[in-house]
C-alpha cells in the first residue's frame, strides 16, 4: 500500500515536471484567487473595526431645562435605563455643565463674558446616553419625545453621526461587493485554467493512461497522480497567498493603527485565526482543483 | 476458458460489429481468429478485455461472467488476460525494463518482486541483453517482444494478440509467432487475431473465421480460407 502510494506520488511529480509551465500558471491563478478572497476578508475586518470605533464615539445627549427638579431627573433616568438596549447613562449636573462649557470656550472670552452677563447658571443638566447599536437611539428619542417629557427636555443631538455610519456602511458594502465580484472572476478563471491544465496533462499522457488501464492498473493508480497534483498545486498556492497575506498585514497595520485605535489588527487576526482561514481556503481550493481535474479526467477513465 | 454465448455488439442502431457469436475456447488452446478488416475481430478483442460491453449475449472467462463486469473489477480481469497490439503501445521515455516493470508497478507489486520477475520475462522473449534500450533503439520485432514480456508479467491464463505482426517483416513475424507458441506451450491460452494467411497456415491450429460479424467457420486444424 505504501509502495503504491509512493509510486502515485512519483507519477504525479513526473506529470508536474512535464507540464511545468501550465502548473505554474495554475498556481498563479489559484494564488490570485486566494489573495482576492484575503483582500475581501481584510477590507471587511478594517471596515468593521472602523465602524466599531465610530459607534463607540456616538452618544445621545439629552439637554434638560434648568428648572428640572432632582426627582424629575431621577424618574427620567430610570425610564431611559429601562430600555434594554441602553448600555450606559451618565448625568452631567448643572454645575458640571457650566464647568464643561467654560472649559470648552476658555479661548473665547466674549462667550465667557456673555455667560457672566446672564448672571445665574443658564445651563441645565444633561444625560449622555450610550447604546451598543446607534440604531437603538431611535427608541430613546421616541421615549423622550412623548408629551409628558416636553417640559423637561430642552434639546437633543445625534442625527449627524447616524448619517456618518450610514455612509460608511454603504461604502463598505460597495467595496465588499467589488471584492466579491473580483473573487468570483478569479474563481471562474481558476476553474478554466485548472481544467485546461488537467486536460492538457491527461492528453499528453493518454498513451500512459491507456497502458495503465491495459495492464490492470486500478482507478487509484490512474486518478491518484492527478489527485496528488491537485493537492500539491493547492498547497503551494495556499502557502504563497498566506505568505503574501502575512507580509501585507505587516505592511498595512501601522497605517490603520491610529485610525482604529488598535495596533496590529490584521496581523493579530491572522495569527489567531490562521487555522480557520487557511483551513477554509484550503478546502475551497482543494474542492475546486479536485472537482475540476475529475471533470477533465472523466472521458479518459472509461473502460 | 473463454465462452461466448449469443454475443452481439452494436454501435448505434445501424452498425452491427458482431452478430450472435457463440464460441468456446478451452484452456491451453492456440486459436487464430481471422477475417478481413471490419469483420469484428478487434471488437471481439475489446469484449474479451472488457473495453466494450456486449449488446446481447453472455461472455465468461475462466468461469467468471464478465458480461456486466463492474468497473472496479476490470483491473483484476486485465491482470488475467495479457494483451498485445499491432502498435506495441510502449512508453517511449521508458527503457525495456521500465516498460515491463510499469505493468507491475501500477498493479502495486513490491519493488523486490518486480526485480525478480522482469528479468525472467525478458529472458522468455530473449531481450535480456536490451533491457536498458529505449523503444526507439529497438527493431519492430524487439518492441513487440517487449510488449509480450509486459503482457506476461502477471502470468496471465490468456494472451490475446491483436494483429501482433501487422507492422513486422517476415523474419520478425516468424520470431513473434515462435514466442507465442512457446508461451502457449507453458499452458497459456493464446488467441491470435490476424489476417496474415502465411501465419495461420503455418500454425496449423484451430482457426475461427469471421465474416460480417458472424462466425463463418471454426476448424480444429484450419487454414486461412478468406479471399
Amino acid at each position: 500500500m505504501l509502495t503504491s502510494f509512493w509510486r502515485v506520488i512519483k507519477f504525479s511529480l513526473l506529470d508536474l515536471g512535464r507540464n511545468f509551465s501550465l502548473a505554474c500558471m495554475t498556481i498563479l491563478v489559484l494564488t490570485l484567487l486566494l489573495i482576492s478572497v484575503n483582500t475581501l476578508l481584510g477590507v471587511r475586518l478594517i471596515t468593521q473595526a472602523g465602524i466599531k470605533v465610530i459607534k463607540q464615539k456616538i452618544d445621545l445627549s439629552i439637554y434638560l431645562k434648568p428648572s428640572v427638579t432632582n426627582n424629575e431627573i431621577k424618574i427620567l433616568e430610570e425610564k431611559i435605563k429601562s430600555i434594554p438596549e441602553v448600555k450606559n447613562v451618565r448625568l452631567t449636573s448643572r454645575e458640571q455643565a457650566l464647568e464643561d462649557f467654560k472649559a470648552q470656550y476658555q479661548d473665547q472670552p466674549e462667550i465667557i463674558a456673555a455667560l457672566s452677563e446672564v448672571g445665574d447658571n443658564p445651563l441645565g443638566p444633561a444625560f449622555v446616553v450610550k447604546t451598543d447599536d446607534p440604531k437603538d437611539y431611535e427608541k430613546i428619542v421616541l421615549l423622550i419625545s412623548k408629551p409628558e417629557y416636553a417640559n423637561l427636555i430642552e434639546d437633543k443631538t445625534f442625527a449627524d453621526t447616524q448619517t456618518a455610519i450610514e455612509n460608511i456602511t454603504n461604502i463598505t458594502a460597495r467595496i465588499q461587493e467589488f471584492a466579491l465580484a473580483i473573487s468570483f472572476l478569479f474563481g471562474l478563471i481558476a476553474v478554466t485554467i485548472v481544467y485546461t491544465t488537467f486536460r492538457v496533462a491527461i492528453y499528453t499522457e493518454r498513451l500512459e493512461i491507456g497502458i495503465k488501464k491495459l495492464v490492470g492498473a486500478n482507478n487509484w493508480f490512474i486518478r491518484g497522480p492527478y489527485l496528488i497534483e491537485a493537492i500539491i498545486l493547492s498547497t503551494i498556492s495556499l502557502g504563497i497567498s498566506l505568505g503574501a497575506m502575512w507580509a501585507a498585514t505587516r505592511a498595512i497595520d501601522p497605517y490603520f493603527a491610529p485610525l482604529l485605535g488598535q495596533a496590529n489588527l490584521l496581523t493579530n487576526y491572522l495569527s489567531s485565526h490562521i487555522l480557520l482561514v487557511a483551513g477554509f481556503e484550503y478546502v475551497v481550493v482543494l474542492f475546486l482543483t479536485i472537482f475540476t481535474s475529475a471533470m477533465a479526467m472523466r472521458q479518459y477513465l472509461k473502460a | 476458458m473463454i465462452n461466448l454465448h449469443g454475443v452481439s455488439k452494436k454501435y448505434g442502431r445501424e452498425s452491427i460489429a458482431l452478430h450472435n457469436i457463440s464460441v468456446s475456447i478451452g484452456a491451453g488452446e492456440f486459436v487464430s481468429v481471422v477475417g478481413q478488416s471490419g469483420t469484428g475481430k478487434t471488437t471481439l478483442v475489446k469484449l474479451l478485455i472488457a473495453e466494450e460491453r456486449p449488446t446481447n449475449g453472455k461472455i465468461s472467462i475462466g468461469g467468471w461472467d464478465i458480461t456486466k463486469i463492474r468497473q472496479s473489477e476490470i483491473p483484476l480481469l486485465r491482470r488475467q488476460i495479457g494483451v498485445i497490439f499491432q502498435d506495441f503501445k510502449l512508453l517511449p521515455n521508458k527503457t525495456t525494463t521500465e516498460n515491463v516493470a510499469f505493468a507491475l508497478e501500477v498493479a502495486g507489486e513490491r519493488t523486490k518482486r518486480i526485480r525478480e520477475i522482469v528479468p525472467r520475462v525478458l529472458d522468455i522473449v530473449g531481450l535480456n541483453s536490451k533491457s536498458r534500450n529505449f523503444p526507439h533503439q529497438l527493431s519492430g520485432g524487439e518492441q513487440q517482444r517487449v510488449a509480450i514480456a509486459r503482457s506476461l508479467v502477471h502470468r496471465p491464463k490468456i494472451l490475446v494478440a491483436d494483429e501482433p505482426t501487422g507492422n513486422l517483416d517476415a523474419i520478425n513475424t516468424h520470431e513473434i509467432i515462435e514466442i507465442l507458441k512457446k508461451i502457449n506451450s507453458f499452458g497459456t491460452t493464446v488467441v491470435l487475431v490476424t489476417h496474415n494467411r502465411e501465419i495461420v497456415n503455418h500454425l496449423n491450429r484451430r482457426v475461427i473465421s469471421l465474416s460480417e460479424g458472424t462466425i463463418m467457420s471454426d476448424e480444429e486444424q484450419g487454414k486461412y480460407k478468406l479471399t
